[in-house]
C-alpha cells in the first residue's frame, strides 16, 4: 500500500493550493486526487472575469486562475496527482479506497484534507409542483453544458434564484442570443454580488422579480412553461420558458467523513477546506485558507 | 404475413411478466410498447410495496394473487437478481376508529391465510419504531410484508423473457385492431401484425385498447397521487413499511424505506391534475402536513424529489343519453375480460406489482386456453443476471472486475456510486434516454438528482447510438435534453 503525509479530496481552487501549503509545510509525500479530468474543479467552467482580485491584484478569468496553480503545481515533485480518479471512502485506520480505469487501489496516509467542493440544491429539494420535464437544470450544471459542452439548453430562459452563479448564467445566456424572460427571487433583495447584480442583470436590462417564487413547472415532454408566484399579493402569472435554471443553493459536500464523524466532530486527522468547509463567494479566500490549512496540517 | 401466436399491448410490469410466462412455451409472442423502453407508466411511478395480503375482500383473485405474489417474491427475486428488502409492513392507528380497520383487517389476513400477522399494543408498535409519533394507539404487523424498486422488477422480467425468445418492439403504439378468420390484425403508425391471440396490458390506455374492437364495458377513471423521496441520510429513521390508517375520512400517510436506503413518503390521493403525472402543491402540502403529525422527527430538508402518478381506477360503465358513466362503486377485484381471444388486464392498480407474475401467469393459462395449449420449452431459463451492483461488492471482487473491465472504475454518478461500466451496461441492455439508464443503474437518483453525472450519461448515450447530444432524450419522444449545439 501506497503512504502519504497528506491526501487531499478534491483539485478545485482550495485542493491545488492546499497541496502547495503543505509542501511549504514540509510534506514530502502528498497525493492529490480529483474524479474530473483536469485541475481546477468549478474553475474551468468558469469563463468569466472577476478571479483573483485580491490575491494576484489581477482580474482574471476563472481557467487563468486555475492554470497559475497547475503551474506551481507541475514543479512541486512532492505533489502526485491523480486525475479521474474517485476517492469512494474514508476508513478510520487512515486508509482511502480509490477508484479510477486503472483499478482500484487503497492507499494510507497521515492526513487527509476534503476539498470536495460543494454540490446544488436540485429542484426536488424545492416546493415545486407540476411536471418533471426536460430542460429544468441547476445553474452550475448549465454552466459547464454551456461553457465546456458548447450547448445551448434554451432560447428563453428562467432562472430561479439570485446568487452570483445564477446572475453570471443570466449574462452568459443573454451574450449567447437567448432571452432570459425573467430571473425570479424569494428574498427582497439580490442575493449575489453587488458586482454580479450591475454587470450581469442591470447592464443587460434583465427582469428581476424580487419577492416571487416558481410554484410549478409545465410540459409534459419538455418545460414549457413556469408559474410564477409573487409572495406578497399572492398573484400567480403562467411565463412561458422553454428552459428552468435553478440557483438555488450549495451544499459543502462532505459525505466523505459522514462515517468517521463522532458526535459531530471528525478525528484530528482530518480536515475540511474551500466550498467543502463552508461557501465561499471569492476565490481569493478559498486559496488564502487552503494556502495556510495545507502547511498548518503537514507541520502537524 | 407472419402470422404470431400471442401479441402483448404495452411492457409495463404486467406486459413483461405475462411476456415471461409465455416464454415458457413454443410459442411466437410479441410485445409491441408505445414508448421508448419498459416500464415508463404506472409501473415506475408507484409505491413499491410487496403487500402481505390483508387489504383485499378474501375469496377474489386480487386476495389470491396477492397472497401468491407476496409468498414468491424472495425466491422470484433471486431469479431475477433483483434487489428486495423484506422489511415487513406496520399498519398503525391512533385512534378507536382506525383501531376497527385494523382488526378487520387482521381478520381479513386471516381468512386469505396471509401468514405470521399481529396485533401489536402502541408499546410494542413504539419498540418497534421508535420514531412514530407518541399518539400511536395499536398496529397490526405483517412480517412478509416488503419493498423492491417496482421497474427493477419489470426490467428484470424483461430481459429475462426477451432472452428466452419473446420479441420486444418499442416505438409502436397499437391504434388499429380488427379481428379477421387468422385472429386479429393490429396496427401501429408503421407496422401491421397479424396473431392468433391478443393480451392487452395497455395500462391507463387499456379500456380505450380494448374499446378499438370491443364495445366499451369497463372504463379507466383516473386519479392521481403525489409522493416525496428523501435522501438516504434518512436510512433508518423507519425500518418497516408504515401505513397510517387515518382516523377521520381522507388518506393516511405511507413511508417506506427503500431498496436504496431513501424514504419514499406518499401517495397523496386526489383528482387528476391538468396533466398527467404532475404533481400538486396542495398534495405535497398535505404529504407534509401528515409527516408532521405521523414523524414529528423527520427532517423534511431531506426531501431531494417529489413526483407524481396516476391511478387507473376501472369502473363498469353503462350508456346513459349517449355518455359512457361509471357505475356507482368501483371493481373490487382485477378485471380481466376474455373476448373471443383477446384477453385484457383492465385498471390493475395496488396490489399489481405484488401480483405481477401470478397475474402474468394467470393471463399467459388464459391466453395458452384459447390457443388449445402448445408444449413446455425444455430450454427455457428462469434466471437472470442483472448488471453488476459495484456498492453491494466486496472490495476483493469489485477490484477483479475492474481489472478486467476498466470502464467499472471510472465513478460517473457521485451519490450512487454508479460507474461508467455500470451505465454502458445499461445502454447495452436497452436504456435509451436518460431516465432509462437511471432506472436501470441508478445514477441520477441520489441527492444531487443528475447535476453531476447527467452530463455524462448523455454523452455516453449519445455515443453509443451514433448521435448527437442534442438528440438524447430525458424520457419520451420530444424530451430532448439540449435545446441543440450553438
Ligand atoms: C459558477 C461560479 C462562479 C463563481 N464566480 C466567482 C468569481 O467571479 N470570482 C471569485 O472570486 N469566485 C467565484 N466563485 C467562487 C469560487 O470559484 C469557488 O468558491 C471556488 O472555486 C471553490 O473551490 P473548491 O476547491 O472549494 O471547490 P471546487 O472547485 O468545487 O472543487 C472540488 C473538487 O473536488 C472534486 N471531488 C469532490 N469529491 C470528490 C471525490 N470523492 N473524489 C475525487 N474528487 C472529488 C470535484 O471533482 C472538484 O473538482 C464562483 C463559483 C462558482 C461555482
Ligand atoms: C399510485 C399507485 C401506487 C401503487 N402502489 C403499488 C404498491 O405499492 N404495490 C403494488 O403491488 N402495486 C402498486 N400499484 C399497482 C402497480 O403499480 C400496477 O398494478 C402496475 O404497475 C400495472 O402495470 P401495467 O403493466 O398494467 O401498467 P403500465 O406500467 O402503465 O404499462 C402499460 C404500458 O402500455 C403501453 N401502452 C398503452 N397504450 C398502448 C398502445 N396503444 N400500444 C402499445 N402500448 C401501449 C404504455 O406505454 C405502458 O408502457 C400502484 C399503482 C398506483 C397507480
Amino acid at each position: 500500500m501506497e503512504r502519504y503525509d497528506l491526501l487531499i479530496v478534491g483539485a478545485g481552487a482550495a485542493g491545488m493550493a492546499a497541496a502547495l501549503g503543505a509542501v511549504r509545510g514540509g510534506a514530502a509525500r502528498v497525493l492529490l486526487v480529483d474524479r474530473g479530468d483536469r485541475l481546477g474543479g468549478v474553475l474551468p467552467q468558469c469563463i468569466h472575469h472577476g478571479f483573483g482580485l485580491s490575491y494576484f491584484h489581477e482580474d482574471l478569468r476563472g481557467p487563468d486562475y486555475a492554470a497559475r496553480f497547475a503551474a506551481l503545481l507541475a514543479d512541486a515533485p512532492e505533489v502526485a496527482l491523480r486525475l479521474d480518479t474517485t476517492v469512494l471512502e474514508l476508513s478510520a485506520d487512515r486508509t482511502a479506497l480509490l477508484s479510477s480505469r486503472a483499478g482500484l487501489e487503497r492507499v494510507a496516509f497521515r492526513r487527509c484534507l476534503l476539498c470536495c467542493g460543494a454540490r446544488e440544491k436540485p429542484i426536488g429539494a424545492l416546493d415545486v409542483a407540476g411536471t418533471r420535464p426536460a430542460g429544468v437544470f441547476t445553474a452550475g450544471q448549465a454552466q459547464k453544458l454551456v461553457n465546456l459542452g458548447g450547448y445551448d439548453l434554451g432560447r428563453r430562459i428562467v432562472i430561479l434564484g439570485s446568487g452570483d452563479i445564477g446572475m453570471i448564467m443570466a449574462r452568459r445566456f443573454t451574450l449567447r442570443g437567448c432571452e432570459v424572460v425573467m430571473m425570479v427571487e424569494q428574498a427582497a433583495a439580490p442575493g449575489g454580488l453587488a458586482r454580479n447584480l450591475h454587470a450581469c442583470i442591470e447592464a443587460y436590462r434583465i427582469p428581476l422579480r424580487l419577492r416571487a417564487t416558481v410554484t410549478q413547472v409545465h410540459g409534459a415532454a419538455r418545460i414549457t412553461g413556469v408559474t410564477v408566484r409573487d409572495l406578497d399579493t399572492g398573484a400567480e402569472e403562467l411565463v412561458p420558458c422553454d428552459a428552468l435554471v435553478t440557483a438555488a443553493g450549495l451544499i459543502p459536500e462532505r459525505e466523505l467523513a459522514r462515517a468517521l464523524l463522532h458526535g459531530g466532530t471528525p478525528p484530528d486527522w482530518l480536515g475540511f477546506s474551500g466550498n467543502c468547509e463552508h461557501i465561499h463567494e471569492i476565490v481569493d479566500s478559498v486559496t488564502v485558507q487552503a494556502l495556510a490549512l495545507g502547511e498548518r496540517m503537514a507541520k502537524m | 404475413m407472419e402470422t404470431r401466436d400471442v401479441v402483448i399491448v404495452g411492457a409495463g410490469l404486467l406486459g413483461c411478466f405475462a411476456a415471461r410466462a409465455l416464454a415458457a412455451y413454443a410459442l411466437d409472442v410479441t410485445v409491441l410498447e408505445a414508448r421508448e423502453d419498459v416500464c415508463t407508466g404506472v409501473s415506475r411511478a408507484n409505491t413499491g410495496v410487496i403487500y402481505a395480503g390483508y387489504d383485499t375482500q378474501p375469496g377474489t383473485l386480487k386476495t389470491r394473487l396477492c397472497v401468491a405474489g407476496s409468498r414468491g417474491m424472495a425466491a422470484l427475486c433471486r431469479e431475477l437478481d433483483v434487489p428486495f428488502s423484506r422489511c415487513g409492513s406496520l399498519m398503525i392507528a391512533c385512534g378507536e376508529k382506525a383501531e376497527a380497520v385494523l382488526r378487520r383487517k387482521y381478520a381479513a389476513g386471516l381468512e386469505n391465510g396471509v401468514e405470521g400477522l399481529r396485533l401489536l399494543t402502541a408499546g410494542a408498535v413504539r419498540a418497534m419504531e421508535p420514531n412514530l409519533t407518541d399518539r400511536v394507539t395499536a398496529g397490526l404487523y405483517a412480517p412478509g410484508a416488503g419493498t423492491l424498486d417496482p421497474w427493477a422488477l419489470g426490467i428484470a422480467a424483461f430481459e429475462n423473457a426477451q432472452a428466452n425468445g419473446v420479441e420486444f418492439r418499442f416505438g409502436q403504439a397499437v391504434g388499429a385492431i380488427r379481428r379477421n378468420p387468422g385472429g386479429f390484425l393490429l396496427e401501429t403508425d408503421t407496422e401491421t401484425y397479424q396473431t392468433r391471440a391478443v393480451l392487452n396490458c395497455a395500462g391507463l390506455a387499456a379500456d380505450r385498447v380494448r374499446e378499438l374492437v370491443e364495445a366499451p364495458l369497463v372504463r379507466i377513471f383516473p386519479s392521481a397521487a403525489d409522493y416525496l423521496v428523501l435522501d438516504d441520510l434518512s436510512r433508518g429513521f423507519v425500518r418497516h413499511v408504515i401505513f397510517h390508517e387515518p382516523e377521520e375520512k381522507g388518506k393516511g400517510l405511507t413511508l417506506v424505506p427503500t431498496v436504496s436506503g431513501n424514504l419514499l413518503v406518499g401517495p397523496t390521493e386526489r383528482d387528476m391534475a391538468v396533466a398527467p403525472g404532475a404533481t400538486a402543491a396542495a398534495g405535497l402540502a398535505e404529504l407534509r402536513a401528515l409527516c408532521a403529525q405521523i414523524v414529528p422527527d423527520l427532517d423534511l430538508d431531506l426531501v431531494i424529489r417529489s413526483f407524481g402518478a396516476v391511478r387507473p381506477n376501472p369502473y363498469y360503465v353503462r350508456e346513459e343519453g349517449g355518455v359512457w358513466q361509471p357505475e356507482a362503486r368501483g371493481i373490487p377485484s382485477f378485471t380481466v375480460l376474455e373476448e373471443g381471444g383477446l384477453v385484457s388486464l383492465i385498471g390493475i392498480k395496488t396490489p399489481g406489482l405484488t401480483c405481477a407474475k401470478p397475474l402474468g401467469d394467470y393471463a399467459a393459462q388464459r391466453l395458452l386456453a384459447h390457443l388449445g395449449g402448445a408444449a413446455r420449452r425444455p430450454d427455457f431459463d428462469p434466471r437472470r443476471r442483472g448488471i453488476p451492483n459495484l456498492s453491494a461488492m466486496a472490495e476483493t471482487e469489485r477490484a477483479a472486475l475492474v481489472l478486467s473491465q476498466p470502464d467499472y472504475g471510472r465513478i460517473v454518478c457521485r451519490c450512487r456510486g454508479v460507474s461508467e461500466g455500470e451505465v454502458r451496461e445499461a445502454i447495452r441492455r436497452g436504456a435509451c434516454t436518460v431516465d432509462g439508464v437511471k432506472r436501470r443503474t441508478g445514477a441520477g437518483m441520489g441527492r444531487c438528482q443528475g447535476g453531476v453525472c447527467m452530463e455524462r450519461v448523455l454523452a455516453l448515450l449519445a455515443e453509443a447510438r451514433g448521435v448527437p447530444a442534442s438528440a438524447v432524450c430525458k424520457d419520451g419522444a420530444g424530451s430532448e435534453v439540449l435545446h441543440g449545439t450553438l
